[in-house]
């Protein structure tokens, strides 16, 4: 029960309340060029939450078994090259980012291929966006929060198993989701309206990026508020 | 092959012509989370500068060995090598300021920009003139970082770079500091060097 | 026979393999130097990193003993101080607890613990560190690690003033949260902070928590003090 409650607020507080985009400011890039269209704006946000779930749950899985010290694998691998003592201790985390940029980029490219095979106009619509997630920084993030969460934490019951870490994954996306469809919206009002010459293009939409942000603001403290409610219930 | 830009054009073009972020569009994200304070954007502006020159160089030196379909392949494995170094040279000598930039160092990695530079000059043009390239265009980025950062904690905190500016009496902007003040803030700027710009190339029109 | 194209070259059969392995062979090289150069800044950085890590605690632990004028005069004068890093397991229906703490001692008489304490502000994770004295029946300091308040308003814990109320507070009964400038009532009463009577009650309720968790067990049998490191 505590379980799903903690699932429950990682998930609230990963799509609302520290929503990635309007509190992170990562997948900025994206929010500002592919947000002109709402259907295009849903596309690109169920690619992210879709490359981003994989990726959490390769990235957890390297994590936890070979990166970390101590981890199960490495250590076994190492035992045959040294004492079982040393071997506990060997520290992999150096390879972290190297090991999760490759694990984002397979990630795309499984993605790629599977749109490609299955809904091939939608493919086709994409054009180049689809490789480009890729260097979206909001997959990174979360590959990165996940790592913050399972290495080098105090008390080891506290680390994140794979259920937190892809409750992580999934509506890290979908509030990626929400922020650039709410964006699209708007800006498919605003082409009607009589914008400033040098405020056309990146400008309104980061100005109207900082009213979003503002609205976003009033989520804080609901996930300490709904903590203590559910808690204290029966 | 059309004419590429020599050394000097390179370094001079990345400064303001074509910035990396009022130009460009690259890097938003750390333009956006690491300008609450000078001090965070010029540590977050040394970095991108360093791992820009660092993998500029390398991919530089080894441009005629690299065939079409793995190119890329190589220019994120060497970025990703600098960036796990320049985090770990920030985690050992400066951690407070590593702590305060916590996960936008690791971000560097899919900074656009660099990835870009690689592409477009390192892959094609000699050590000198990538690492000119480099630098000018680190300057640009550092620029662009500290005008925003500049105004954010002038108006949010009162200071600048951590030492007090405004007079006591001053009611500290918090909105500045917070997410939303990154976004108008950098949305106005964003506006006045369009407006800079227009007003140049109009000039420049109506004097022929 | 290779085939040939009508340039007289050869077509690019077995040139196309040789290319590949080229290919591969400079992302392996390349893998292999990369590898090299990490593997050096690991072994020559990683003492420094995880010293820093320490050091960002164990160097607030005196003033949370001895109060902020008398702690640093202490540790830096007098060598027969002890500061020793340890964890206390805490049994408890369903997760076990685990806390970092430091045993402080002088002369080898202990003078205090220091316990690492956190849990849920009101935007975000907050961890104190809490300064005990040997039985953990009064509190001797409190000093705020990690905090996601609003700034200018939720923040304003950290601010020294705030958290010297805690200074010589007993341990039970639980301390209490009261608005307003102190009513008269009880000792074991902390003014919330104007403005942000949450985030107030937040840190009372983890001093409160921490407290009745450590109470009765700063005991060999849940302490386990690391080894120093010479």
């Amino acid at each position: 029960m505590e379980y799903l409650l903690d699932i429950f607020l990682i998930s609230i507080s990963a799509a609302l309340i520290n929503n990635f985009v309007l509190y992170y400011f990562v997948g900025i890039c994206p929010f500002i060029g592919v947000s002109r269209r709402v259907d295009m704006a849903v596309g690109m946000g169920g690619a992210v939450t879709f490359v981003m779930t994989i990726a959490v749950f390769i990235s957890w899985t390297i994590t936890s078994l070979v990166l970390m010290p101590g981890a199960p694998i490495s250590s076994w691998i190492a035992g045959f090259f040294m004492s079982v003592d040393k071997a506990a201790a060997v520290d992999l985390t150096i390879l972290t980012y190297i090991v999760y940029i490759f694990a984002i980029a397979s990630s795309v490219q499984l993605v790629e291929m599977y749109v490609r095979k299955f809904y091939p106009s939608l493919y086709k619509s994409f054009g180049v966006f689809l490789p480009l997630i890729t260097t979206n920084c909001a997959i990174l993030f979360a590959c990165l929060t996940v790592m913050s969460n399972v290495v080098g934490v105090d008390n080891a019951a506290d680390a994140w198993d794979l259920g937190e870490a892809l409750a992580l994954g999934i509506f890290g996306g979908v509030g990626f989701t929400i922020a650039i469809v709410i964006m699209a919206g708007i800006r498919e009002e605003l082409d009607l309206c009589d914008i400033p010459e040098p405020f056309k293009g990146a400008a309104i939409t980061l100005i109207v990026g900082g009213i979003l942000a503002m609205a976003f603001m009033g989520f804080t403290g609901v996930d300490s508020g709904l903590k203590a409610a559910l808690a204290s219930a029966p | 092959m059309a004419n590429l830009p020599t050394t000097t054009e390179r370094f001079i073009q990345g400064i303001l012509p074509e910035n990396p972020v009022y130009r460009q569009l690259l890097g938003l994200c750390p333009t956006l989370a690491v300008t609450n304070g000078l001090q965070p954007a010029l540590t977050m502006a040394a970095a991108v500068g360093l791992v820009l020159l660092s993998a500029n160089i390398i991919v530089s030196l080894i441009r005629n060995l690299l065939k079409p379909h793995l190119r890329i392949v190589v220019f994120t494995l060497t970025i990703a090598t600098f960036v796990t170094i320049v985090d770990r040279l920030l985690a050992a000598y400066m951690y407070p300021m590593s702590k305060t930039l916590g996960p936008y160092i690791p971000l560097i990695i899919v900074n656009c920009i660099i990835i870009c530079r690689c592409e477009v000059c390192a892959s094609k043009q000699s050590v000198v003139t990538a690492a000119a390239d480099a630098v000018g265009q680190a300057l640009g980025f550092g620029l662009a970082l500290c005008s925003i950062a500049a105004i954010r904690e002038l108006l949010g905190a009162g200071m600048l770079a951590g030492i007090p500016v405004m007079p006591s009496a001053w009611p500290a902007w918090v909105i500045m500091v917070l997410p939303p003040g990154a976004f108008l803030t950098f949305g106005l700027l964003m506006a006045l060097v369009n407006w800079v710009g227009a007003a140049r190339s109009n000039n420049a029109g109506k004097g022929d | 026979m290779e085939p040939t194209l009508s340039n007289g070259s050869t077509a690019p059969v077995g040139g196309l393999k040789n290319s590949n392995l080229a290919q591969a062979w400079l992302v392996l090289l390349l893998a292999l130097c990369f590898g090299g150069a990490l593997a050096a800044v690991q072994v020559n950085l990683s003492s420094v990193i995880a010293s820093n890590k320490l050091n960002e605690t164990l160097k607030k632990v005196p003033e949370l003993v001895w109060g902020a004028q008398t702690g640093d005069m202490k540790v830096s004068a007098d060598p027969s101080v002890v500061i020793s890093p340890g964890t206390l397991t805490v049994p408890k229906t369903g997760k076990t607890s685990v806390y970092s703490l430091y045993r402080v001692s002088r002369d080898d008489r202990l003078v205090g613990w220091v316990v690492k304490a956190g849990g849920q502000g009101y935007a975000g994770k907050i961890e104190l560190l809490l300064g005990l004295d040997p039985d953990a029946q009064k509190i001797l300091g409190l000093f705020v690690l990690e905090q996601k308040e609003t700034p200018g308003l939720g923040n304003k814990i950290t601010v020294a003033d705030w958290r010297n109320q805690f200074i010589g507070k007993k341990s039970q009964p639980p301390l209490q949260v009261v608005k307003g400038k102190g009513g008269g009532a009880g000792v074991q009463t902390i003014d919330a902070v104007t403005g942000a009577t949450i985030s107030s009650r937040a840190v009372t309720g983890i001093v409160n928590r921490t407290i009745g968790d450590v109470q009765g067990k700063l005991t060999p049998e849940f302490i386990h003090i690391l080894e120093r490191q010479p």
